[in-house]
């Protein structure tokens, strides 16, 4: 959960804030004019990509990303706090997202956790300056939301391991340096014993990588496909057989469970209920604007309610008393209750929109450039990803509440 | 008018914690769901000696300031506290004193307020608030109760339906129209000569009503609650947005204790072999009243919390809890309810109590779609006069 600038805070802490927003205020890049992707997962041009990658080149220069992370590594081993406000402030300045999310916020923490000295000193500084990019190799084509019965397999050899298999919905995998891959090292072990969690390079002989289309008709994300691919050694993260713990990290990372990650966020647009509000103001319906309509306000309150409801919840999140009933409640909610939150919000600014929704991604008429059909279309990818809302619902159900299992 | 700022803690110290878990501890022991049971079937509908202990813990008076006999304590810990009472159904009138007591503090003068809020917090004086007019109405411009000047004092006439306790009361608070059409605030004193206090049939019967007829009765000038640093509208909003606050805790209290009866439900209950909580059907329904709850908690403590920094900017903050108070908690008795099959709608399933409460705490103060319609002002500006049907 992010936000929270609306806070009585510490003299100290209001002065980095302070330092950082007039920092973004300076630094943050101009709309370069052509179209950005609205998160990670649409980045398709080499000049999106470029622009990106430059922007958080500039902000782990000027010492804004991996705060909290050990200065040996690559980070300025400073508070949480103070990437937490990084991050908050990123978001108010709606600047352009940081396109090495995977690499900070799902595998440097994990690496960082389970790496060997060599593997932390390896691969954390390039994650944080964006000199290399990280994708994951987690989903298949017969494994989504039974990730733990994933195929793909890796052998033995002399040299290291060699992958066979398919992984699917990869995000970033065309620019990637280097993948979070999970892989079945074990055919006879049970289905979560078998499995093992590599750092697997992108550049190896045998993959290939193909681009997936999504329903916007933007790219970003693609399958990969592992024909004996070979890593070395080293590419083991944690212990053979130990993957899923260690994908299990990653994944509580992915779904801002855990603190701790670089730094940054994944999308450019923390969609705001003010944000559609000055949409209502200019949009037109029923011969009056949408603003005026008493069943759009209610449900815009509706919204507004909730939003407020889980910036709250993130300051209430981080102070254990008020959390004694249901300690994990709030943190395993997150990833849920944003990335629904977040369609609503998208699909209501359609709605609102009525006739004006219609135009899509090129039309000089677009409302917005088309900007809320695309992101209620791309919101999917956050209620899917890291996850389904209905996996979530029984992770919560089963681990919070304590259900028995449903499978 | 967007949300204000709070401290990032909401202001929590482990004296809050304290007085939750004493609480709980207390309600645990004291007021059982089979104690809730035998009160809802008793005719008298109080319990004099559950009140008299828990003016001894100091519950009575503990926003009030302690050179008043209170506690002098903040809405963080009447939040933590209600949330507790709701969560047992504590059939005894805390709320109803609590709102008392912010009339006080927003309408009365020091000396009316050193008249009445020691024996309140005592415990010895059961003062309720009049939150409602005849016909329900309970905003400013709906108060149709008169009090009219007459020889050294004032005429009231007027009914004040639903009234918290009211047939127990020894001190009622409640707002009527001067004839000039302004609104003052009167603390009359029970029982007074042609006011008739009868005794309603209610929903739930843990938290009994009255409606207060008065019917001309002469009250002392000095009822009339002035001389406070507000204005009786302005007194009237700010019981209320205490008032939303505060209602909005005890609900999410009850919410929590529904939600958790509905869980123990669906593990002990098997059919077709197995637990229906391993049913998705059911677990996630149930899981749905978790996230409502969790997040109509936060918004009850945070606008505790911003009362506490500054109760004149924290409407939006306690409009926000009560209306998301008012949509959690009926979702949770009727998914309670129904999850709960065919024993759920009888009688000895328990669910029924907090059913009950959940619609009498929607149903005053406002309920989310009034709240939606103010914070609605805030977000897009006021609706337009002519906007068509």
């Amino acid at each position: 959960m992010s936000q929270g600038e609306q806070a009585v805070e510490p003299q100290e802490i209001a002065d980095f804030r302070r330092e950082v927003r007039a920092w973004m205020q300076a630094n943050k890049p101009a709309d370069p004019g052509f179209k950005l992707p609205q998160s990670f997962l649409e980045v398709e041009s080499d000049r999106q990509f470029d622009f990106l990658r430059a922007w958080q080149r500039k902000l782990y220069d000027a010492g804004y990303l991996g705060l909290d992370w050990p200065a040996e590594y690559g980070g300025k081993g400073d508070r949480l706090q103070r990437q937490r406000i990084v991050s908050q402030e990123l978001s108010r300045a709606r600047a352009p997202f940081l396109v090495n999310v995977i690499g900070l916020q799902w595998a440097g923490p994990t690496i960082l956790h389970y790496g060997t000295e060599a593997q932390k000193k390896r691969f954390i500084g390039p994650i944080l300056s964006a000199e290399e990019i990280w994708c994951q190799g987690f989903s298949e084509p017969g494994a989504g939301s039974d990730l733990a019965s994933a195929t793909a397999r890796a052998e033995r050899t002399p040299e290291g391991w060699r992958v066979t298999g398919h992984k699917v919905w990869t995000t970033l995998a065309h620019k990637s340096k280097w993948m979070i891959l999970l892989a079945r090292t074990d055919f006879e072990a049970g289905k979560y014993e078998g499995l093992s969690y590599f750092l697997f390079p992108m550049d190896a002989e045998g993959v290939t990588v193909q681009p997936l289309i999504k329903m916007t008709g933007e790219g970003g994300f693609n399958q990969v496909i592992f024909d004996n691919a070979p890593m070395p050694k080293e590419a083991l993260l944690g212990q053979e057989g130990q993957g899923w713990q260690v994908a299990l990290t990653t994944l509580l990372f992915e779904r801002g469970a855990a603190e701790g990650s670089g730094g940054g966020q994944a999308t450019s647009s923390a969609e705001s209920v003010h944000r559609v509000a000055s949409v209502a103001k200019r949009a037109h319906r029923d011969g009056r604007a949408a603003a005026q309509d008493p069943v759009l306000r209610d449900r815009m309150a509706a919204l507004w309610i909730e939003e407020e409801s889980l910036r709250l919840a993130s300051l209430r999140a981080r102070v254990p008393g008020l959390n004694v009933d249901r300690p994990q409640a709030l943190r395993l909610m997150n990833k849920l209750v944003y990335s629904e939150f977040n369609q609503k919000l998208s699909e209501l600014a359609c709605e609102l929109l009525g006739p004006e929704s219609t135009l899509w991604l090129g039309d000089p008429n677009a409302f917005d450039r088309a900007e809320w059909p695309r992101a209620y279309m791309n919101s999917f990818g956050m209620t899917i990803g890291g996850g389904t809302s209905e996996i979530q619902r029984n992770i919560l159900g089963e681990r919070v509440l304590g259900l028995p299992k449903s499978k | 008018m967007s949300y204000p700022q709070l401290p990032t803690d909401f202001g929590f110290t482990e004296e809050h914690d304290l007085l939750r878990q004493s609480a709980r501890r207390f309600l645990d022991e004291r007021c059982t769901i089979q104690d809730i049971r035998r009160f809802s079937e008793s005719a008298v509908g109080h319990d004099p000696q559950l009140w008299k202990e828990i003016a001894a813990l100091g519950w009575l008076g503990l926003v009030l300031p302690e050179a008043h006999g209170g506690a002098g304590l903040g809405h963080l810990h009447l939040a933590l506290l209600l949330h507790e009472t709701g969560r047992s159904l504590l059939p005894v009138p805390l709320l109803a004193s609590a709102l008392a007591g912010f009339a006080l503090e927003a309408a009365a003068s020091d000396a009316q307020r050193a008249r009445f809020e020691p024996a309140i917090a005592s415990g010895e004086t059961l003062a309720t608030f009049a939150l409602c007019d005849e016909g329900g109405g309970w905003q400013a411009d709906e108060i149709r109760a008169t009090a009219e000047p007459g020889d050294r004092g004032f005429v009231l006439r007027g009914v004040k339906p639903f009234v918290m306790a009211g047939a127990h009361a020894g001190l009622v608070i409640a707002p009527f129209r001067l004839p000039g059409g302004e609104l003052a605030h009167f603390a009359v004193e029970l029982p007074t000569e042609r006011v008739r206090v009868e005794s309603e049939t209610g929903i739930d019967p843990t938290r009994r009503t009255a409606r207060i007829v008065f019917d001309g009765a002469r009250v002392p000038a000095t009822a009339r609650l002035e001389g406070g640093a507000r204005d009786a509208t302005a007194a009237l909003q700010r019981v209320h947005v205490r008032g939303f606050a505060a209602l909005a805790a005890e609900m999410v209290g009850g919410a929590e204790s529904v939600l958790l009866m509905t869980r123990d439900y669906a593990i002990a209950r098997k059919q077709f072999g197995k637990q229906i909580g391993a049913f998705q059907a059911v677990k996630h329904p149930i899981v749905d009243v978790m996230i409502g709850v969790e997040l109509a908690r936060t918004h009850a403590l945070a606008a505790a919390a911003a009362i506490d920094h500054g109760p004149d900017t924290a409407e939006v903050p306690a409009r926000m809890a009560k209306a998301l108070a008012s949509e959690v908690y009926p979702v949770a008795v009727r998914r309670g309810v129904q999850l709960h099959g065919g024993f759920g709608f009888t009688i000895d399933c328990d669910v029924h109590h907090y059913f009950k409460r959940a619609l009498w705490s929607r149903a005053m103060l406002g309920d989310g779609t009034h709240h939606r319609r103010q914070l609605a002002r805030h977000l897009l500006g006021p609706l337009s006069g002519t906007a068509p049907e």
